[in-house]
């Protein structure tokens, strides 16, 4: 623009020493990086351990504020996606339970699109409040999900969880390194991800949110704001209410139902799933991470149940208890279990209504029971 | 790749190492260059060839600058740079605006015309490397600058990453004299270099990533607020921007000194201008003197009668405008400040033996003059001009339409930034870390950026300067 002096005077070199650079000058210059790294790292740790429990959206912080209040009283907990938080009711398990002689108290831990691996870091952190009485844990048996929409991709909830555990899961599957302890990525699938070939096309950007997604959780980016939400914005009744539901169990009703095109297109898609005769395990990947969520919740004296929920996008999935360590109750035939596919009974093909839950849950509850009776949950 | 990314971080390792574990001049210039290179692919690959396009032509110009004396061949070589850089700039980032300007303009004299706006994809920063490109060429013209055999130096100078993609708008006469000899190490002020990292760190991802969210919710449903809303929202989009900007600059400028190299200061306290013109010396000072000398006094500066003059200022400031981007609000931007620096310089002439007039000006300048910028920045930042218009009634009418509002306390946040600011102009944070023993101070700036980056928020927002 029209100014008189001349602003950018020519600076070619910074007035400084001509010294040369002498050994001891880079000793001294790596001593001081280390240093100056290691602080960092010690802080970021320091941070870590006295920073609350993040403010994340979607009833993950209400539940876990109450279940850590209430920890003791509990000895059930139910811990998944939508398909457990909708459709497992505790009033209607514990009444079954109760009824069948062998009474429980249970905590419906759901959360709204969550899946491994978020669902075995809260579960860790659940198991790390030390609830004294907890006896038996659902845990939602599904893949290992690696993706992610992209809008939802700079949120809290997709940082919260992102520790080493859960983040080498997901890149151990991305590169097909296998689930031994020290791996490294399969070759042919980096080619393939360097190159963009085959299925590979969107794992590179992947593999570079899930870094960034780990080094951003262990340097505790963006956590001032819990510390002023943890003072600030304590939980009202009616938001609490609306994540734990009215008997605040965890349990939060659906009842909206299909419409009649919706049911139509709902059966055909049924029909096609139930046509497909090939069944499918979990990766292995999923399988060592559920494996691990056994060992944690044994530790704790409690015993891991994993559920198949009745969902059409599971139906193929092999109840293959394998290696679990753990009981797997499967609820994703048609055939065994027709009254929970029932378009009537049905939301969409992965939810259920309310009296479709209703009925999930005594099944449940039921199957549990009779498992337990036989010495099956160990 | 973005300086406040982390990928950024470990990118920046690698150079900086390399390049120091280095000895030969020549293969730490060809390492830089490959790590720029390297750098401006992360966004897109493709467009390194117009970097590479953009060097070619001009290293080829120089040259033939360089073997012809006669002032017609001369005249043809500059222009034949001029041409294929602005060619290149007007093709991807003006293309759309001048079809869809051109068409409502022929359906405003009814007559409609069927027009194919193209899908282009603005390569990043390419205002900034096409201005750094064209000062090589045309200082080769006026014999300020020699033309240089060496490919490479060229190369280097156009694409060094650190002011790539967002200024400062480096000129040939103040790099190309910096690759001549090696860097030593010793001369590297390590401390002053990584403290200006921080405070660009600092401003970008804590205060503009900060506020961001707020500017956003602002402008995309002006009408919906109140008048004081929308004070926020303005006042939060000139924090915004300033930091934004000076963060990524004092970035750059760090990033190159720890490298070895020195890049123009682009900020000087902008915001605390008493007025216009003191504000454009203050404010993006890479650009505003790129204008000044290659556009402002070719076209006759204060040369001539006064009305010459005068419009010589509104062309450069139009097309200043225009340069940010392509869009009549940026046009708009341009001409309020152009309006603006003519104001001023009548108001001198006017009040130049007034006593009165000076002391008034003593506490107005300020006020007016930051209320002047502020006005302007809501045509920059309104997504067009029908809600700049809404803003506008809203910020200088306070006519409100809208019941939404943000909480009175981003007022006192304003007050603490501007506070913040103005000790820092007053060298409150001034040097005294320079005197603590290294190890002290290595341990404490550890400390300080993990405190930092509790501030940043989860989402990241691109600089707003990179769209130019």
């Amino acid at each position: 623009m029209p100014v008189r002096e001349p602003v950018s005077k020519v600076h070619v070199e910074p007035p400084a020493s001509s010294k040369p650079t002498s050994g001891k000058t880079v000793i001294r210059a790596l001593t001081n990086a280390a240093i100056g790294g290691t602080a960092f790292l010690i802080t970021c740790v320091g941070l870590r351990a006295i920073l609350p429990f993040p403010e994340i959206d979607g009833g993950v912080s209400q539940k876990f504020r109450f279940f850590a209040a209430h920890k003791d009283e509990f000895d059930t907990l139910f811990i998944g996606s939508s398909r457990v938080y909708f459709q497992i009711s505790p009033a209607i398990f514990d009444r079954v339970t109760r009824e069948s002689g062998m009474p429980t108290h249970s905590f419906n831990f759901g959360i709204g699109g969550m899946y491994l691996p978020e669902t075995a870091y809260l579960l860790e952190q659940i198991l790390n409040l030390k609830p004294r009485n907890l006896r038996w844990v659902f845990i939602e048996y599904d893949e290992l999900q690696t993706k992610w929409s992209p809008e939802n991709q700079t949120s809290r909830r997709a940082l919260y969880w992102a520790d080493w555990k859960r983040v080498s899961f997901l890149l151990r599957k991305l590169t097909g390194a296998g689930t031994e302890p020290l791996w490294l990525p399969n070759p042919a699938k980096l080619r393939d991800i360097m190159l963009r070939q085959n299925d590979e096309k969107s794992t590179r950007r992947l593999l570079a949110f899930y870094a960034a997604q780990f080094e951003k959780n262990y340097t505790n980016v963006a956590k001032a704001g819990d510390v002023l939400d943890y003072f600030l914005s304590r939980d009202t009744k009616e938001r609490s209410a609306s994540y734990l539901g009215a008997a605040g169990d965890g349990y939060v009703t659906r009842p909206n139902r299909m419409s009649p095109s919706q049911a139509a297109a709902y059966e055909r898609g049924l029909a096609a799933a139930m046509a497909q005769t090939d069944e499918h395990a979990l990766s292995p990947y999923a399988v060592e991470a559920y494996r691990q969520c056994a060992r944690e919740v044994r530790n704790i004296g409690a015993a891991p149940i994993f559920l198949i929920t009745p969902s059409t996008t599971q139906i193929n999935v092999a109840p293959e208890s394998t290696g679990l360590a753990g009981v797997l109750m499967a609820f994703n035939d048609p055939r065994t279990y027709p009254s929970l596919f029932r378009s009537s009974v049905r939301r969409d093909g992965q939810h259920l209504t309310k009296s479709g839950a209703d009925e999930f849950t005594r099944t449940v509850a039921a199957n549990f029971v009779e498992l337990a009776r036989a010495g099956g949950i160990k | 790749m973005s300086f406040v990314e982390f990928r950024f971080l470990w990118f920046f390792l690698l150079v900086f190492i390399v390049y120091w574990a280095m000895r030969n001049n020549t293969a730490r210039k060809v390492w830089l260059l490959l790590c720029s290179y390297a750098f401006y692919a992360a966004w897109n690959w493709k467009f390194t060839f117009l970097v590479l396009g953009s060097t070619t032509v001009d290293y080829i110009v120089g040259q033939m600058l360089g073997y012809s004396e006669s002032p017609a061949w001369r005249r043809f070589w500059i222009a034949t740079s001029v041409c294929v850089n602005l060619g290149v700039l007007a093709f991807f980032k003006y293309f759309n605006f001048f079809i869809s300007s051109a068409s409502g303009f022929l359906a405003w004299f009814g007559l409609p015309a069927s027009v194919n706006t193209l899908n282009i994809i603005l390569p990043v920063g390419i205002s900034f490397y096409t201005f750094h490109s064209m000062s090589y060429t045309i200082d080769v013209y006026r014999r300020k600058q020699r033309p240089i055999s060496n490919f490479v130096d060229l190369s280097l100078f156009v694409s060094f990453f650190p002011p790539l993609v967002a200024g400062p708008i480096v000129r040939a006469v103040y790099f190309l004299p910096q690759l001549v000899s090696a860097k030593k190490f010793s001369n590297v002020d390590v401390r002053g270099a990584v403290m200006l990292f921080l405070a660009g760190f600092i401003k970008k991802a804590c205060i503009a990533d900060g506020v961001a969210p707020t500017v956003d919710r602002y402008f995309a449903h002006p009408a919906n607020f109140t008048a004081t809303s929308a004070w926020i929202g303005v006042l939060f989009y000139a924090i915004q921007i300033y930091c934004d900007f000076s963060g990524y600059t004092d970035m750059a400028i760090a990033a190159a000194r720890l490298l070895g190299y020195q890049l123009p200061n682009n900020f000087q306290f902008p915001y605390f201008a008493r007025n216009v013109s003191d504000f454009w010396r203050r404010w993006h000072i890479s650009l505003s003197s790129w204008l000044r000398d290659y556009l402002y006094i070719p076209i006759g500066g204060n040369r001539g009668s006064r009305g010459f003059a005068y419009r010589n200022v509104m062309i450069t400031m139009l097309l200043g405008g225009l340069w940010h981007g392509a869009a009549w609000t940026f046009v708009i931007w341009g001409a309020l400040h152009g309006t603006a620096l003519l104001i001023h310089r009548e108001w001198i002439r006017l009040t130049e033996d007034l006593k009165w007039a000076a002391r008034a000006m003593r506490w107005l300048a300020w006020p007016i003059t930051i209320y002047a910028i502020c006005v302007a920045w809501i045509f920059f930042r309104a997504h067009d001009l029908s809600s700049a218009g809404t803003t506008l009634k809203q910020f200088i009418l306070f006519q409100g339409g809208g019941n939404e509002h943000f909480h009175r306390w981003l007022l006192l946040v304003i007050g603490a930034l501007v506070l913040i600011h103005w000790l820092n102009s007053r060298r409150w944070f001034a040097e005294s870390w320079r005197h603590w023993p290294a190890p002290i101070f290595a341990a404490a700036y550890g400390c300080t950026f993990a405190v930092v980056l509790l501030f940043v928020p989860p989402h990241y927002t691109p600089f707003i300067y990179f769209q130019f």
